[in-house]
């Protein structure tokens, strides 16, 4: 515990610290009250803000500073809480083991004690009891010695009651000794026996205890006469009784000592002194004629004695003939006592109830040997120490005034320096009250419990204080465990709080991102339009123009990265909403592999697209995004592949394949084809029902020969900023973000993007994205069968991916195919097919020259089994001789064929035009744009069908003059062109676009089809440089377009418009601007040329403007106008609704007859709404522009009506947008008004309209 | 003074509004919207933009004074002056106003009043600088000579 302290001490040191300094302040404030406002300043810097000066910054360290405090303040107060639960742990247990220990000790110790003191009591009585019994014993075997004595003596002298001579009564005296000796000899106990007659003599029996020796005395006979026979009166009998006592000095008394055992003399009788030995009892000791007891003391023996004496009466009971007195020694009381307490220890005294000593245990005498007489001691002054402080104890607790009953139990008298058990009984004897003390010292019953009490205290006490160490022990671990992990959770919440900043902080850097790039565009924008401003000068050199040329270009590349930026920071704050709308993906990616395989041919790469057949051809999802994702995959690629291919391969998967595309009966289908005009009006409603989509997961990759990216930077090439290689950026430039971008935009669509692992050079990029297929659309995969047509295909393609990968395809759908890579495979293939089939030119030299492989003779030999094959040959440009005039040889070559089989060109881009004119100046009209890819094989393959079967049907009809238009038809069709594929995908794209729409003199009725499927067919020849060729056909496709309009019924042409291409907006625009502009239109030219077309493409639509600020309400209305739209302005939002109602109740009541007008421009739009768009600014007093977008909303229920609504907002939030989606508009616009936005937004919407 | 100096001193003078941030594209967009038809469109919209500024200006002095500034009226105000300023490409005015709201979102009353006079000024600035540069135009057509025309395109 002291470690964790002085850890605690030293992680907390700088809180220490700071608490020491506050101390010290404190005491300072103390010592220094009189300066508070000084006081006041300093020490409440961590808490008080400081002065508004430097604010910032020094606010911050102090934040910083008490955050520190704070966390270690709460560190160390941890610690304080965790050593004080320690401590309470601790304490707790300590008390608890005491308790236990204390108490077991305690009950122990208790039962114990009692249980041996009820024992120590037992036997405390039983000790007392047996010396207490003996003297019974001796008192009664006393008292029945003296009564038989008695009665023994009576009936003798009675006998010899009148002894008339000395003879007699000497024979008296003799039978008297006889039977006195008798009893004498009978107890052994007995100290003598006496009998003192009435004329004084005196027979006594002696025994010494001490000695043994028993001894006969009497008196001399001869000095008693018969003088005694006349006392007979009471009167005598006292005179008897002083002359017994007085005539016994004179007398002379005998002493004889005899045999123990036999009582026969064995020595000499010698004269004694009278009562010189033992006490005769006499008259005086029987004062009132009956027995009496008492306690004597001889001068012979050191113990008292116990004497009896009784009078013996005559026969007639009047007179007392003798006194017989026993004399018994207490001595063998003291014997017993002495050997009980050998056995126990402890002292033992009788006393008499006046306290003199009768019997002890010890030896110390009972007598007081004073110079008359030995006296009986008191038991106070007893010899013996213990007894005699027992006595003086037992005195001084109880006085004179004993208990009652005599008996006392005192358990722990302090005698002396030890502690005793005193107990007394009390025997109450008639005339000989007895007392016993027994004094047993307390070490000897207790002195061993004691110990053991002791020892047992010591063991417990050492067992619970090692229990007590062990359990403080354990719970320092536990406690250090637990602190230990509570100490890791504090830092793992302190982690997640870090992290959660680290992360907000991250956001707030995306959104900071995300504000400063939208901020930093528009500078951008400015001094991109201040370059062209200065590039349009006239007056700069051309150094200068070159510089400003650059700074132009470069000014363009930052602000792409910018956007780059936006776009990221967008995804990552979770700001881009990714649109929601049917696309055509295949033609998305055409279009991508269209641009970038201009940019490839330059490097010497291959572009291929390879799309599986069940790919979905329509899907929802946000096509911006999507083509992003490719675009900067592929560009990534083109960066670091030299040479090689480039793939993008796809195919899909549909994770519910069970109930996947349900299958419609075909007349339904077809309903729903023709509801679909009605279901596009309702995109918002439709939004919804779609929700429910089939998803399909689209699997895509790209796989690149380039330098390819070291396995340890598969992960990291997705980061930001971060490149496989750093070297390559000044190689290749680039900032990291491309693939960031991706991947965020792919994780956002649900998908995941990774490097697999490729066999040989490159890199290989797999993604996957979840995508939507709408589940109203039909199947539109291409199942197509090109098998009963007999098709032979030769592929003179130099790039071996691509050809690869068409002739795969081809085979899959039931088309024989040929390869040749180069001039000599293809003559030579050729010649194999056409001169083996016509025999006439069959020449086997060919063989002998050109070896043909085995694989090809087997196709050869397949091929001349097919009934009437039609051959197409698909030659790449680039077979060609073009460095010098060979080609043109090559060219007669090949017509030579023309007759036999179709040839289709493969273009490239910079395919120089004198060429073109050439091929098809041979007749050659199918030409196409490289690469090649499914869709435009499709269409090369329909297109010959399509010719074959017209040939056929000519054959049939044989109708000469029809043959030349069919030829022009086929002319202007199959010349595919695939450019207006980028319009979708490229923002400066759009001058393609105009030149899309081509005319097409076609017989209307027959020709709609082809109008449909390829508005943009036309005799484009020539890419985008030669702007003022295109730009006369587009006078041409005005007016086409416009007998076309005139001419069809209004279905036929609504049908056409429908079904065209809705990326290519711009090409109804002419159609719908009058003929008027279209001079005006082609005229204008550079880099406005966007601007200027949109001219007017506005011409008869009526806006309704809701917009509060005169200024913007006037700017709007100007710009509006100029386009040639009508505006009607209200000031807020009630007024639009206002105005919108008004018209409508209008229109109602026109309705009918208007009907017949429907054909007439200027009048049309009445018949639906009011006004054809409303541009409505969402901030406005009175009602704002959301509520009135509801409002109008909410009127339109059930009329079917939708009058597109254009949200303008101040704020370019995508949550904002988000709102205004909400409420029922179908686009926005950001103020200030962009031009451009504004024009094509109006444009696609009322154009989805009026289709 | 010759004709082809002012109409040089006018693009100079319109370039130097460019550079020093007064006016920004959408000033340009007006100038081209302005043709036969709307011959007096600049000038006419700008004047619009200089009585509703001066309104609303107006507008915000009176509710900044008051004792409980109503921040949502205020803010209302400044959105609209934003975006009159910004219909116009007054780009100083419009950013001023941005500075402006977010004080307002914040309900700082002294930063606000700071703010107000920061537009106002900003303001004034544009306000002279457009009426010297119509002054300019004005002396233009009144020589005789056409106002030259700035092309941009973004």
């Amino acid at each position: 515990m002291a470690e964790d302290r002085y850890e605690t001490c030293s992680e907390g040191s700088a809180c220490s610290q700071m608490g020491s300094n506050n101390k010290c302040k404190h005491v300072f404030d103390r010592l220094c009250g009189f300066a508070p406002s000084w006081n006041w300043n300093t020490t409440t810097t961590t808490t008080l803000p400081p002065p508004p000066s430097g604010r910032r910054i020094f606010h911050r360290d102090v934040e910083k500073e008490a955050f520190q405090y704070a966390s270690s303040s709460h560190c160390l107060s941890s610690y304080y809480s965790v050593f004080v639960v320690r401590l309470a742990i601790m304490v707790m247990l300590a008390i608890l083991i005491g308790l236990l220990t204390i108490l077991t000790w305690h009950f122990t110790k208790i039962y114990t004690t009692k249980s041996l003191k009820t024992l120590a009591y037992d036997l405390r009585y039983e000790l007392l009891q047996r010396p207490i019994l003996r003297m019974w014993n001796i008192l009664n075997s006393t008292a029945e010695i003296t009564t038989a004595q008695v009665k023994l003596s009576q009936y003798v002298i009675r006998r010899y009651s009148n002894p008339v001579n000395q003879a007699e009564q000497v024979e008296l005296y003799e039978a008297m000794r006889a039977i006195t000796w008798a009893l004498f000899s009978s107890k052994k106990a007995l100290n003598s026996i006496t009998i003192n007659y009435k004329n004084g003599f005196v027979q006594a029996f002696h025994r010494d205890l001490k000695d043994n020796n028993t001894s006969y005395i009497y008196s001399d006979l001869s000095n008693y006469s018969m003088v005694a026979n006349e006392m007979n009166s009471f009167s005598a009998h006292q005179a008897w009784n002083d002359k017994a006592i007085h005539g016994n000095k004179s007398a002379i008394w005998y002493r004889e000592p005899l045999d123990p055992v036999t009582g026969d003399k064995i020595g000499k009788a010698m004269k004694i002194a009278p009562e010189d030995l033992i006490n005769i009892a006499g008259l005086s000791q029987v004062p009132d004629g009956v027995a009496s007891w008492h306690v004597a003391v001889s001068k012979f023996t050191d113990s008292p004695l116990l004497s009896a004496a009784l009078p013996v009466w005559d026969s007639s009971n009047k007179s007392i003939m003798a006194v017989v007195g026993v004399t018994t020694a207490l001595y063998s009381v003291g014997q017993l006592m002495k050997e009980l307490v050998e056995m126990h220890s402890g002292h033992m005294y009788l006393t008499s109830q006046e306290g003199y000593l009768l019997a002890t245990s010890t030896n110390a005498p009972l007598l007081t040997n004073s110079t008359k007489h030995p006296t009986l001691k008191m038991a106070v002054d007893c010899e013996n120490e213990v007894i005699k402080l027992g006595a003086e104890w037992l005195q001084r607790a109880y006085g004179n005034h004993s208990p009652p009953s005599h008996e006392v139990h005192v358990e722990n008298a302090k005698l002396g320096h030890q502690q005793y058990y005193i107990d007394s009984f009390f025997l109450n004897l008639k005339r000989l009250p007895l007392v016993g003390v027994i004094i047993i010292p307390r070490k000897y019953i207790m002195g061993q419990v004691d110990e053991r009490a002791f020892k047992t205290l010591v063991i417990l006490i050492s067992a619970s204080l090692c229990i007590l160490v062990i359990g403080c022990v354990c719970i320092l671990i536990l406690t250090n465990g637990v602190s230990k992990e509570m100490k890791l959770r504090a830092a793992l919440i302190s982690q997640l709080e870090a992290r959660r900043k680290a992360e907000a902080s991250s956001n707030y850097k995306s959104q900071f991102l995300a504000n400063m790039s939208h901020e930093l565009r528009t500078p951008m924008a400015a001094v991109i339009g201040l370059l062209d401003i200065l590039i349009s000068d006239d007056c700069l050199t051309n150094e200068q123009y070159s510089t400003v040329t650059q700074i132009r270009k470069c000014s363009t590349a930052l602000l792409r990265l910018l956007n780059n930026i936006l776009d990221l920071s967008k995804v990552e704050s979770g700001k881009l909403v990714l649109e929601d709308a049917e696309f055509d993906l295949g033609r998305e990616l055409e279009g991508l592999v269209d641009m970038f395989s201009v940019q490839c041919i330059n490097h010497n790469v291959e572009t291929v697209l390879d799309l599986s057949d069940e790919m979905p051809k329509v899907v929802r999802g946000d096509s911006a995004r999507v083509v992003q994702i490719f675009t900067n995959l592929i560009n990534n690629s083109i960066k670091f592949t030299p040479s090689g291919h480039i793939i993008l391969r796809g195919w899909c998967e549909y994770p519910n394949s069970c109930n996947g595309s349900p299958i419609f009966p075909l007349e339904q289908k077809k309903s729903r084809c023709i509801q679909k005009a009605r279901e596009k009006q309702n995109a918002n409603n439709e939004k919804r029902t779609t929700k429910r989509d089939n998803k399909v997961i689209l699997w895509f990759e790209v796989d690149d020969t380039g330098c390819g990216i070291d396995p340890s930077k598969w992960d990291s090439v997705f980061e930001s900023f971060e490149q496989a290689d750093p070297s390559t950026t000044r190689l290749h430039g680039g900032t990291g973000l491309g693939l960031c971008i991706v991947r965020n935009l792919v994780n956002k669509m649900g998908g995941d993007i990774k490097v697999v692992k490729k066999e040989g050079q490159g890199t290989l990029m797999r993604l996957c994205l979840v995508l939507s297929t709408p589940t109203d659309v039909t199947e539109q995969h291409y199942a197509l069968d090109f098998t009963d047509n007999s098709l032979v295909v030769l592929l003179a393609l130099h790039g071996n991916m691509s050809r690869l990968i068409t002739s795969k395809w081809l085979q899959k759908n039931g088309v024989c195919t040929i390869e040749a890579s180069e001039w000599n495979g293809l003559t030579q293939v050729l010649r194999e097919l056409f001169h083996a089939r016509s025999p006439v030119h069959n020449n086997n030299n060919f063989d002998a020259h050109y070896p043909v492989t085995e694989g090809l003779k087997s196709k050869l030999l397949s091929i001349q089994d097919m009934k009437k094959p039609v051959f197409v040959i698909v030659v790449d440009i680039g077979l060609l001789d073009l460095s010098t005039d060979i080609w043109k040889e090559q060219l007669n070559f090949l017509h030579r064929y023309f007759g036999r089989a179709r040839f289709v060109w493969m273009l490239n881009h910079d395919t120089s035009n004198n060429i073109k004119m050439e091929i098809r100046r041979k007749g050659n009209v199918l030409m196409v744009n490289k690469p090649l890819y499914k869709a435009k094989m499709v269409h090369i393959l329909e297109a010959v069908i399509k010719e074959r079967n017209l040939e056929l049907q000519k054959r049939n009809n044989m109708i000469g003059p029809r043959t030349t238009t069919k030829e022009g038809e086929l002319h202007e069709f199959l010349e595919i062109d695939s450019t207006h594929f980028d319009a979708g995908s490229s923002d400066d794209s759009d001058t393609s676009e105009t030149v899309g729409s081509n005319p097409v003199s076609v017989d209307g009725d027959k020709q709609i089809e082809l109008v449909a499927r390829s508005p943009a067919s036309s005799t484009y020849k020539i890419n985008n440089c030669l702007v003022g060729l295109t730009n006369e056909h587009l006078e041409d496709t005005n007016n086409a377009r416009k007998e076309e309009s005139c001419q069809s019924s209004p279905s036929s042409s609504k049908h056409a418009i429908e079904e065209s291409d809705p990326k290519s907006l711009s090409t109804k625009e002419p159609s719908q601007g009058g003929d008027s502009e279209c001079g005006e239109t082609h005229r204008a030219a550079g880099p406005n040329n966007n601007v200027v077309n949109g001219k007017n493409s506005l011409e008869g639509l009526r806006i309704l403007l809701a917009e509060d600020t005169p200024v913007l309400q006037r700017v709007a209305t100007i710009m509006l106008e100029k386009m040639g739209a009508s505006v009607v302005a209200v000031g807020d939002g009630q007024q639009a609704v206002d105005a919108l109602h008004c018209k409508l109740g209008v229109d109602d009541c026109r309705r009918d007859s208007l009907q017949k007008e429907r054909n007439m421009r200027s009048q049309t739009e009445i018949l639906t709404s009011p006004y054809d768009l409303i541009l409505m600014d969402c901030q406005m007093p009175k009602m704002d522009g959301y509520e009135a977008t509801k409002a109008i909303r909410k009127s339109e229920v059930g009329t079917g009506l939708h009058i597109p609504i254009v949200a303008l907002t101040a704020h370019a939030m995508s949550c904002d947008e988000a709102k205004c989606l909400e409420v029922g508009m179908d686009a926005y616009l950001t103020k200030p008004i962009d031009f451009k936005q504004m024009v094509s937004t109006i444009l696609s919407l009322t154009k989805r309209k009026t289709s | 003074m010759d004709v082809g100096q002012m109409q040089r001193q006018w693009l100079d003078y319109t370039r130097s509004l460019f550079i020093e941030g007064f006016l920004d594209n959408q000033f340009l967009q007006l100038q081209q919207l302005q043709d036969e038809n709307n011959p007096e469109f600049v000038v006419e919209v700008v004047s619009l933009f200089f009585d509703d500024s001066e309104r609303l200006l107006k507008d915000l002095n009176f509710a900044l004074d008051q004792q409980g500034v109503d921040f949502k009226k205020v803010d209302a105000h400044v959105h609209q002056l934003k975006g009159s300023s910004s219909s116009i490409g007054a780009q100083r005015v419009k950013n001023a106003c941005i500075a402006f709201r977010n004080f307002c979102e914040e309900q700082n009353v002294e930063a606000c009043l700071r703010c107000l006079q920061q537009v106002k000024q900003e303001y004034c600035l544009v306000k002279n600088k457009l009426e010297t540069l119509f002054r300019l135009e004005q002396q233009i057509v009144a020589a005789g000579g056409s106002i030259p025309m700035m092309e941009l395109g973004f």
